[in-house]
């Protein structure tokens, strides 16, 4: 059963990503923008633009420049870059790690705001800590990344001192692009965890644990938070995405050298097989951790049957 | 028991609290930065001088490399490496100077390697952006170690100008070394390192001073870095309110010197409105150009009349100003056809750069006033240079940067260059125009090139290709312990080469 669900998604995440790879390579080449007129500029004679247009294989007509590229993709190619010919996996090495790392951080950063805060605003419901909590959280969602990130910097970096503007360098340098990225999520989970604390708690079994003479930390935490969490295991997964969306906007304000960084530069340069390696690496990630969501929601609530 | 239990996790969780933040402090004390950092808006593309064409890159190839001549504060031609004699219109003799500096990897640099360099730029394999402009070059010949020949296909009389390329060593132009990543040249500084394409170092020969060059694509951040002393200075590409708050800061130092980075609104000719003289000129008298100076960009830019700035030896500092005049403007659509009851509407694009985007929208108010309906279409950087470049424009505004030798007129306005052969955007077919270009290419007097330049700039203000709006400022923008940048009007970064910090 359990193998025949893995085979299952595990098609269909091969369909998603195919399907991806093919819009993506289309949509940037039907996009204006000459990548040789970025790399020659104006002056360059005709006859080395159609000349440096042949020798990367930008003259072969669209469709079997596609073809060449499923055939490299196939045989694990994603090519070179065509401005710094780099292999586009060497770059996609070096720049998924940092954005690794901010994710992580800030998915750090949210869970642990917005744990307390939920769980705090459900059972004080309506009290001054919940509304100043959720009016938080509101403002959370509100403030974009780019003005939430300048933000800190003014009071953390240039008025507290306590960390640098922006840059790669340790930890301190990952704190604010952390907090930028984890204050958004958090917002919602906040509310999310809130609003699914609050239908837990009413259930029997949380009375019959309070019967049961449990102290209070102990059936809020191993019994209303354990069956709260589900479907925020399935919201985490979904916002996985905003989260690298937001790791674009974060990276570009902190300087951080991340896939964010190096999308938006290769899509300036219309370095076509570094734009294509990075949606592919970001769809990738996409699908494999919604996978990964799925399963630790079996593995969280056995009930939920594979069939459906 | 219970009370015991308490403390000790008290006590655990205070030694956790302490622990942390010794690490916290420790990690987020400043380090005694030694080096001289400068903020960049973008990455330079390329450190091969025969590649490299975005202004960034052009400004730090030239702290890493040295080229047979450079330019005077006139942009007049003026010896670097070697100084040169006309044999005959098409033989040019360069003789490189005595007691050159070596290249960073200790090897002499001779004749073969101003050959070879030249050579690797005319090679079809190699596909150079500059092989068009030397590609009249007939031949090279070393004659001996110090002195090189050049024969030309046809006399070019501004060819020693042309002769910018930064010289590379032979041996590794020959093993294909990667110029672009591991820079080896003979200029004032050599490269340390160039992490991830947005942090390069570069090391001052003469005292062994780190230089680096941070990318922050923010200007914001740029800003909040300098205040914070995590970079010591920034040259240009800040928004003007930012300047003129960053002036009244102590701590901060704002220098300006008049540029030559040239903007303009352009027309597409062959477009039945904007082809209209009337419609051009009328645009021209209701535009404000000395508000828009003094109010937007904060006075940091001068009124341009033309493509070449008037300090230019072939500037034409006589040039009438096209006066800001609304009710000439009114008059002249009327001629068009158009008044209040029929506006003339007009397409105008630009590129999504805020402050671009911003002023596009002081001329639309502004060509409203006058009775102009303008629809600003805002695109990103390859779409609209896309559209630009296939004349699927009827209005657009952009900039000439780095302008230094005046054939650039051929090239911009001259029928033959039309893109892709040119930057002829505007379709611009005027056979004046075209006469103009050619009697000026051939001319072997550079004064008397100089005239037919001066009228022809004459020209194209009565006729109005372009509208010309203004010459944007070198700023500098620095820590107050920063000594001796001195700006110039191309806005190079040469200054780095002597600047000093004192800590």
């Amino acid at each position: 059963m359990y193998l025949n669900y893995i085979i299952k998604r595990l098609f269909s995440a091969v369909f998603v990503l195919f399907s991806i790879l093919t819009l993506v390579f289309f949509l940037i080449h039907i996009v204006p923008g000459d990548p040789i007129e970025v790399m020659l500029g104006e002056t360059a004679r005709t006859t080395d633009r159609e000349a440096l247009r042949h020798a990367l294989g930008l003259d072969l007509p669209i469709i079997q420049q596609w073809l060449i590229y499923l055939h490299s993709f196939f045989h694990f190619d994603l090519g070179t870059s065509l401005h710094s010919k780099q292999q586009v996996s060497q770059l996609l090495l070096e720049h998924a790690l940092p954005t690794a790392i901010l994710s992580l951080a800030s998915l750090f950063v949210a869970i642990l705001i917005s744990v307390p805060l939920g769980i705090l605003s459900a059972v004080h419901k309506d009290s001054i800590l919940d509304k100043f909590s959720m009016m938080t959280a509101v403002l959370g969602v509100s403030i974009p990344n780019f003005v939430m990130g300048p933000l800190l910097i003014l009071t953390f970096s240039l008025w507290l001192g306590w960390f640098p503007v922006s840059g790669n360098e340790g930890v301190t340098s990952l704190i604010l692009p952390a907090l930028t990225l984890g204050t958004a999520l958090a917002a919602i989970l906040s509310r999310m965890i809130r609003s699914s604390m609050l239908e837990v708690l009413q259930e029997d079994y949380i009375r019959s644990a309070y019967a049961r003479g449990l102290t209070k930390f102990n059936v809020l935490v191993f019994h209303a938070l354990r069956n709260a969490v589900l479907p925020i295991v399935t919201i985490l997964g979904m916002q996985l995405g905003t989260l690298l969306a937001g790791a674009v906007i974060t990276e570009t304000i902190f300087a951080w050298p991340g896939i964010g960084q190096l999308i938006i530069e290769s899509i300036q340069k219309r370095d076509y097989p570094v734009i294509q390696g990075c949606v592919i690496l970001i769809s990738f990630t996409y699908v494999l951790v919604n996978l990964v969501t799925d399963f630790i929601c079996l593995s969280l609530d056995p009930r939920i049957k594979l069939d459906s | 028991m219970r009370t015991e239990k308490k403390i000790s996790q008290t006590k655990y969780l205070l030694i956790l609290y302490v622990i942390f933040f010794q690490f916290f402090i420790s990690s987020c004390k400043d380090s005694n930065r030694e080096t001289i950092a400068v903020g960049l808006s973008t990455s330079p593309i390329t450190l091969d001088p025969r590649y490299a064409t975005d202004a960034i890159s052009y400004r730090i190839t030239r702290l890493l490399y040295e080229s047979l001549v450079d330019f005077d504060e006139e942009f007049r031609v003026k010896p670097q490496l070697a100084d040169w004699q006309k044999i005959s219109p098409t033989h040019y003799r360069f003789s490189l100077r005595k007691n050159l500096k070596e290249f960073h990897n200790g090897s002499p640099l001779t004749s073969e390697d101003v050959r070879a360099t030249y050579q690797s730029v005319l090679n079809p394999e190699e596909i150079s952006p500059h092989k068009g402009s030397i590609d009249m070059i007939k031949s090279i010949h070393a004659v001996d170690p110090n002195t090189i020949d050049f024969k030309l296909f046809y006399a070019d009389p501004l060819f020693p100008g042309r002769l910018v390329i930064g010289i590379l060593p032979k041996e590794l132009i020959s093993k294909k070394h990667n110029f672009s990543r591991q820079p080896i040249g003979n200029g004032p500084m050599k490269i340390i390192s160039f992490k991830n394409d947005k942090h390069l170092k570069l090391k001052r020969l003469d005292d062994n001073k780190i230089i680096e060059f941070i990318t922050l694509k923010d200007p914001i951040v740029r800003v909040l870095k300098l205040l914070r002393g995590e970079i010591d200075l920034i040259r240009g590409n800040l928004p003007p309110e930012i300047v003129s708050w960053l002036a009244e800061k102590d701590s901060i130092k704002v220098k300006k010197k008049k540029g030559s980075t040239f903007t303009y609104l352009g027309f597409n000719m062959e477009d039945p409105l904007t082809g209209n003289y009337y419609i051009r000129s009328a645009i021209a008298h209701a535009i404000d150009r000395k508000s828009i100076i003094r109010h937007v960009m904060g006075k940091s830019a001068r009124q341009a009349e033309a493509l070449l700035p008037p300090e230019h030896w072939a500037g034409n500092s006589d040039l009438v100003s096209l006066d800001y005049n609304p009710d000439k403007s009114r008059r002249l659509l009327a001629q068009a056809g158009y008044n209040d009851s029929s506006p003339l509407r007009i397409i105008y694009k630009i590129s999504n750069d805020p402050f671009r985007l911003r002023l596009a929208t002081i001329i639309q108010s502004q060509l409203k006033s006058v009775g102009i309906e303008v629809e600003i279409r805002s695109y990103d950087w390859g779409t609209f240079y896309g559209d630009i470049k296939e004349g699927r424009f009827q209005m657009y505004s952009l900039s000439w940067v780095g302008l230094k030798i005046p054939d650039i007129f051929y090239y911009i306005f001259h029928s033959k260059s039309i893109p892709p052969h040119g930057a002829n955007r505007g379709r611009l077919n005027d056979y004046n125009v075209d006469l103009i270009l050619e009697l000026a290419k051939f001319e072997a007097s550079l004064d008397k090139q100089a005239l037919y330049y001066k009228d022809l700039q004459k020209y194209l203000l009565d006729i109005l290709p372009y509208i010309p709006l203004w010459y944007e400022d070198n700023i500098l923008v620095s820590k107050s312990d920063i000594k001796g940048y001195k700006l110039n009007t191309d806005g190079n970064f040469d200054s780095l080469r002597y600047v000093t910090k004192n800590n």
